[in-house]
């Protein structure tokens, strides 16, 4: 956490995680929020992480979003990235149905899973709007899916950048109004004071038994 | 009634006889005595219960609606307290046997009474002159003020619990009591239902004669209680104490010999808990019977209670439940929060242990070790009794994972309760056995034996504490160090397969022999497609990796077949592009495992790198290549489209067929016509510089034994053997605070206590307690502040609350196992009496009453066998401790106490004065009643005598004497006795008794014999006149007095 110095004050720090089929965008949406640019970008092998410092709500926020990979062969691999996460956004292609059913067959029980914050905030995405003509799944599907779910909807395009900025401020938004994720995202803070102070670890310890 | 005016003494009502001669004076000391009685009975009587409860009257303890008014009154230089109790619900009869009754109302059937006693040491009057002319007084005062209330006398010595009293009960009954109890040598006559009966029958017939000649309809009701033996408490309290002396070895067999009630609940594992049901008493009441002889009262006594018409119960619940300090988990756990409190004074756990260490002396002195016993007894238990634990979730509540420990059964978790029951669970015990167990860890860790009780499913359990993830991580590394050495022992011949020749570049040729040896154990792997698997999500079968086996020999046996090298069978039907043979999935190795603290690493790692796009891509780089170096190797023929085809099929897009999986087209396309397939990587894989294509080209051909692995166990192994034996001391507890709580919780959750309900509430209003209060040791930082520790300490407050009712609520449910509705009230009950009562251990919290619970529960008809199961028939030591001398056993119990009572009501039918008013039996009065209670060596006996004069006084004289006092004398006379009541004044007692009575009739003289009179000399309530002399008009009768 040394580089910390160098990065901004902030009140709290929020771990998001955006999980989804291979392909749907997970990485170019990440990319039109972090960074304004649209990129076909390679496919992300197992694990990417893009930390965003926002002023959301009033509060200085800084957020550590993990990128997964889609393919199975990572799926394993990506589970230990549920951890802690306060918000889970769960990403499907509108152009392309079979995204759309794997998040309620594959995606949502990987959340029952592997999530330990019963309290995080999923939110469901639908991306590439952009491309109406191809679109299968209705935005009707979408909301009766996240009715049923329990969880937040957009849908957006991360190549028009159109709802990029809500879809996330929406997110973080919910997280700030549930104390119990607060309270984790705040303890951020106190942690990183207390590293500060504390005797550097392990590094001179060998002396023992 | 016509008689009215003629009884009454107040003169109230006298206004049509003015032939009468009222004074009204108060001359002597004893009548402003009186007067001054009446004046404070006339004022009670006018507010009524209402006004009183305003005026401040006081609530008797032990009953609910009793309360009493008290004045003090002065007469011949002597204090006296008079006592007034009332009760406020109006309506109702006195019930007999309610236990919330007053003596008195018990004895003598009364509600509202009067109680006039001096103000004395014993309050109890000794004097019997002095007892007579109290009552008398009082009992003039009301009947001037026409009060009804009955008033008693304590006389004798206190222990004797005997009282005399009257009642004025309208215009035409009286009624008198007198009560006394034999606390010794009770005739053995008295001693059964028989005698009893017959003394209550001597009362009022005459002679043995009349007993034998009449049968009397004598009302009867009993109500007889048993108590359990519980076992001796001595017994328990020493057996707990030597094992405390004897360091922790409270779970030694050879301190536990005797059979505890708790044997099979979860927690005797660790200690024995005092239960909380120490034995219950049990009142059986029979209905009212009509009983004509003695012969019927002998048979009445051998009834068993199981005739009784109605049960109660009332369980006696162990004081210790509601204070005091037991021994528990919550106490444990007290003790470890203060071990986690002195945790930050020291560096290592050694400096605990140490004897250099210089400001420690105070912690060597307090402090005690465990002897090397123990230590041998808990790690037996730890690392070699059932290494396998069966069933981790099996006590896992469904928030225990919210509590960052160590699972239920673990080897941690295991270690922790250890810890939490060697001796006082202080810092340097634990710092003893922590050394100990590393050490033991360690062992396993150099001779490559499996760790016990570690969940063993090839994946880290990030919702544990950091600990446990490492030995989870460890025992990984060990089965993995094993596998490689089990290799280099199979390859010493052959020289193959080990991991020392792993970068080796053997020759293929050599290599396809001996894998098809190999490839003979997998023939149920090759029939099925490796997709198939690998679609249902159930990555850790298909994707194992295997350094042990080699690959597959493929039953298709195509030309190129023989330079595959690590397949795991086909894909299906799918082909590769190019070369149109069968794609072959490799074996891949695992995911490299991190514990949460490697996660948290790698993040650190990418925030310092910042934002950079080409670093962040690589995280898992390596497990990329790996599959593609293995993809190679079993596929030697495919190119890169053919490797995305199988590993994210998505990048590939198909022309023909979009919906189809690409696994599943060829087979619907048939064969070569179509080939090859009309299909491209998608956009974003065929671009230029694709990272993915990139690493394609830069990856050799190597099936996963020849690769280096992902995960170098020896190295992780070594890290994290280094992390535990280096771990600060407050990490350490910390996590060992979470962990034992967590699994503490997780043993009483275990516990049997019949699903009452507000107990599974309890349970899970202490998981989410402890989990919100856990938390701020479960982030790897500093928690050592103040706060924390006191947030802690209230959280083991709470602890010991649900300990307790979950330990009533198991010893209830056992108790009344087959009466689960018993258990379920009775533990509400306590639940809501408890419940106020559950401080947050805060010093300010506010004090409730200290009051008992005693409540009596009505027992079921169908509940009552397993309650008598619970009177075990005494044993032979037992039962030669006494002598039986009473009936109605229950299981051979003899009643610790009985009550009867026996009365006999006369309706008035059968007796000469009818004749003159025939409107007479319309009354039924209770005529004689006799409380008897107590058990063969302790008896009480009340009697009450109402006496009437059948709606008409036959014979009532007023007479004045000289000296203006007023002497009463009212001679009633019934069917089986005259009664006369004389109110006195002191000149009448001095002048002795000789009044003046009209000539009786001849049937009148017979019944003289039996006049109970009310003699003011001797003091004596119940008097019999014993000789009598009617001459002429005039009568003398001669008293003596009849002890009862």
């Amino acid at each position: 956490m040394d580089s910390s110095s160098s990065s901004p004050e902030f009140d709290y720090l929020f771990k998001l995680l955006m999980i989804g089929d291979s392909g749907v965008g997970k990485s170019s949406l990440l990319l039109s929020f972090t960074s304004d640019t649209f990129e076909d970008l390679s496919p992300t092998i197992g694990v990417d992480f893009k930390v965003k410092f926002v002023n959301i709500g009033g509060k200085k926020l800084k957020l550590a979003i993990w990128d997964t990979a889609g393919q199975e062969r990572f799926r394993t691999l990506t589970s230990s990235y549920y951890r802690g996460a306060q918000g889970i956004v769960m990403v499907y292609d509108v152009t392309r149905r079979d995204t759309f059913t794997n998040l309620s067959e594959i995606w949502a029980k990987e959340i029952d899973l592997y999530s330990t914050n019963q309290d995080c905030i999923k939110l469901l995405v639908g991306n590439k709007v952009d491309k109406e003509s191809d679109r299968v799944v209705t935005k009707k599907e979408g909301i009766n899916f996240a009715r049923e779910y329990g969880c937040l909807f957009i849908e957006c395009s991360a190549k028009t950048r159109v709802n990029v900025q809500q879809c996330f401020e929406e997110l973080v938004l919910k997280v700030l109004d549930t104390p119990s994720l607060l309270a984790e995202g705040s303890k951020g803070v106190k942690k990183n004071i207390f590293n500060e102070k504390r005797p550097q670890p392990d590094a001179s310890t060998s002396s023992c038994c | 009634m016509a008689s009215t005016s003629k009884v009454d003494l107040s003169g109230e009502d006298d206004d049509e006889q003015l032939e009468r001669f009222d004074d009204f004076t108060l001359a002597s000391s004893w009548e402003r005595f009186i007067s001054d009685i009446e004046a404070v009975c006339r004022q009670w009587l006018a507010d009524g219960p209402n006004n009183l409860l305003e005026k401040g009257a006081v609530k008797l303890d032990f009953s609910q609606k009793l309360y009493k008014v008290k004045m003090e009154l002065k007469y011949a230089m002597k204090s006296y307290n008079m006592e007034y109790y009332f009760e406020t619900s109006s309506g109702g009869k006195i019930a007999d046997g309610d236990s919330t009754l007053h003596d008195l109302q018990l004895c003598f059937g009364v509600k509202d009474f009067l109680v006039i006693a001096p103000q004395s040491a014993s309050g109890v009057v000794l004097d019997s002159p002095e007892a007579s002319k109290l009552l008398s007084a009082v009992a003039i005062a009301l009947t001037n003020c026409s009060s009804l209330w009955p008033a008693f006398v304590p006389v004798h010595d206190p222990s004797r619990k005997a009282y005399i009293g009257i009642q004025n009960m309208g215009t035409v009954f009286t009624r008198r009591f007198e009560a006394d109890r034999i606390g010794s040598q009770v005739p053995v006559r008295l001693m059964h239902l028989e005698g009893l009966y017959e003394l209550f029958v001597s009362k009022f017939a005459y002679s043995t004669l009349d007993f034998a000649m009449h049968l009397y309809k004598v009302h009867f009701t009993m109500t007889s209680t048993y108590r359990t033996i519980h076992h001796d408490d001595d017994d328990d309290l020493q057996s707990l104490g030597t094992e405390k002396e004897e360091y922790g070895d409270n779970h030694g067999s050879e301190t536990r010999s005797r059979s505890q009630w708790d044997d099979d609940c979860p927690w005797s594992e660790w200690y024995s808990a005092e239960d909380p049901v120490k034995g219950l008493e049990l009142t059986a009441t029979w209905s009212e019977k009509t009983v004509e002889s003695s012969l019927e009262m002998a048979e009445l006594e051998n009834a068993s209670p199981h005739e009784a018409e109605k049960w109660m119960i009332l369980p006696f619940l162990s004081p210790n439940l509601s204070e005091g300090n037991r021994v528990g988990f919550a106490s444990q756990l007290r003790l470890l929060v203060g071990a986690l409190n002195m945790s930050f004074d020291a560096q290592f756990m050694e400096d605990f242990v140490s004897v250099e260490n210089p400001g420690s002396d105070n912690l060597k002195s307090s402090m005690i070790v465990p002897p090397p016993t123990v230590l041998d007894r808990v790690f037996k238990d730890l690392f070699h009794e059932g290494s396998q634990v069966a069933a981790f979730a099996k006590g896992e509540h469904k928030i225990s994972r919210a509590i960052k420990g160590a699972p239920f059964g673990s080897l941690f978790a295991q270690f922790c309760l250890h810890a939490l029951w060697v001796g006082t669970c202080n810092i340097r015990a634990i710092a003893v056995l922590w050394i100990e167990f590393i050490r033991e860890v360690r062992w396993c860790w150099e001779e490559s034996q499996p760790l016990p009780k570690i969940q063993a499913n090839g994946s880290i359990d990030l919702s544990t504490c950091l600990i446990n993830q490492k030995l989870q991580m460890l025992a990984i590394c060990i089965e993995k160090k094993c596998e490689m050495n089990e290799d280099f022992q199979d390859c010493v011949g052959s020289n193959e397969h080990t991991y020392d020749h792993m970068e080796e570049d053997s020759p293929v040729g050599d290599k396809t022999t001996s894998n098809q040896k190999h490839g003979d154990e997998f023939d149920g792997i090759q029939d099925s497609p490796l997709t198939e698997d690998r679609l249902h999500g159930s990555g850790t079968t298909t994707s194992r990796p295997s350094m042990k086996h080699g690959d597959i020999q493929s039953t298709d046996l195509k030309s190129s077949d023989h330079n595959r090298r690590g397949s795991a069978g086909a894909v299906g039907s799918t082909k590769l592009l190019k070369s149109y043979q069968s794609m072959h999935a490799p074996f891949t190795q695992d995911a490299p495992l991190m514990t949460e603290d490697m996660h948290e690493e790698r993040l650190q790692a990418v925030e310092a790198f910042g934002n950079s796009f080409s670093f962040s891509a690589q995280l898992e780089k390596d497990i990329l290549s790996s599959d593609m170096s293995a993809f190679k190797a079993a596929n030697p023929d495919a190119v890169f489209e053919d490797f995305i085809r199988w590993h994210s099929p998505g990048d590939w897009e198909n022309d023909d067929n979009k919906e189809s999986g690409p696994s599943k087209s060829p087979v619907t396309k048939g064969l070569k016509d179509d080939w090859p397939p009309h299909g491209r990587l998608s956009q974003r894989m065929s671009e230029q510089g694709n990272l993915w294509r990139k690493i394609w080209n830069d990856t050799p051909a190597l099936p996963v034994y020849e690769q280096k692995p992902l995960l170098d166990p020896l190295r992780e192994g070594e890290k994290i053997l280094h992390y535990l034996e280096t771990l600060r001391p407050h990490q350490l507890l910390e996590q060992m605070v979470c962990t034992t709580f967590r699994v503490s919780a997780d043993t009483l959750n275990q516990t049997n206590f019949g699903g009452l309900k507000q107990m599974i509430t309890k349970m899970e209003q202490l998981y989410r307690t402890m989990a919100s209060t856990l938390k701020p040791l479960q982030t790897n930082h500093v928690s050592g502040n103040s706060e924390t520790i006191e947030d802690l300490r209230r959280l083991c407050v709470i602890f010991e609350h649900v300990e307790k009712l979950l330990t009533l609520a198991s010893s209830l449910h056992r108790t009344f196992l087959q009466a689960p509705r018993l258990s379920e009230t009775i533990f509400t009950d306590y639940y809501n009496f408890y419940l106020p009562r559950m401080g947050t251990g805060s010093p300010g919290s506010p004090e409730v009453d200290e009051k008992e619970f005693d409540v009596k529960y009505q027992v079921m008809t169908r509940e009552r066998q397993s309650v008598s199961n619970m009177f075990s028939p005494p044993t032979a030591n037992q039962s030669w401790r006494k002598v039986l001398s009473m009936g109605n056993l229950l299981n051979g119990h003899e009643p610790i106490v009985r009550e009867i009572i026996f009365s006999v009501r006369d309706s008035l039918r059968n007796n000469h004065y009818a004749a003159h008013n025939p409107r007479g039996f319309q009354r039924e009065i209770e005529t004689y009643r006799m409380y008897i209670c107590g058990t063969s060596n302790d008896l009480r006996v009340a009697l009450s005598v109402t006496s009437d004069s059948q709606g008409q006084p036959k014979h009532c004289l007023e007479m004045t004497f000289r000296g203006n006092s007023r002497v009463s004398c009212v001679i009633s006379v019934s069917s089986s006795c005259i009664s006369i009541n004389m109110y006195l004044s002191e000149f009448a007692m001095e002048a002795g008794i000789s009044s003046q009575f009209p000539p009786p009739s001849p049937a009148m003289a017979y019944e003289m014999h039996g006049i109970h009179g009310y003699h003011q000399r001797t003091g004596f309530m119940t008097s019999r006149v014993v000789s009598h002399a009617v001459e002429g008009g005039t009568k003398s009768a001669t008293f003596s007095s009849i002890p009862l």
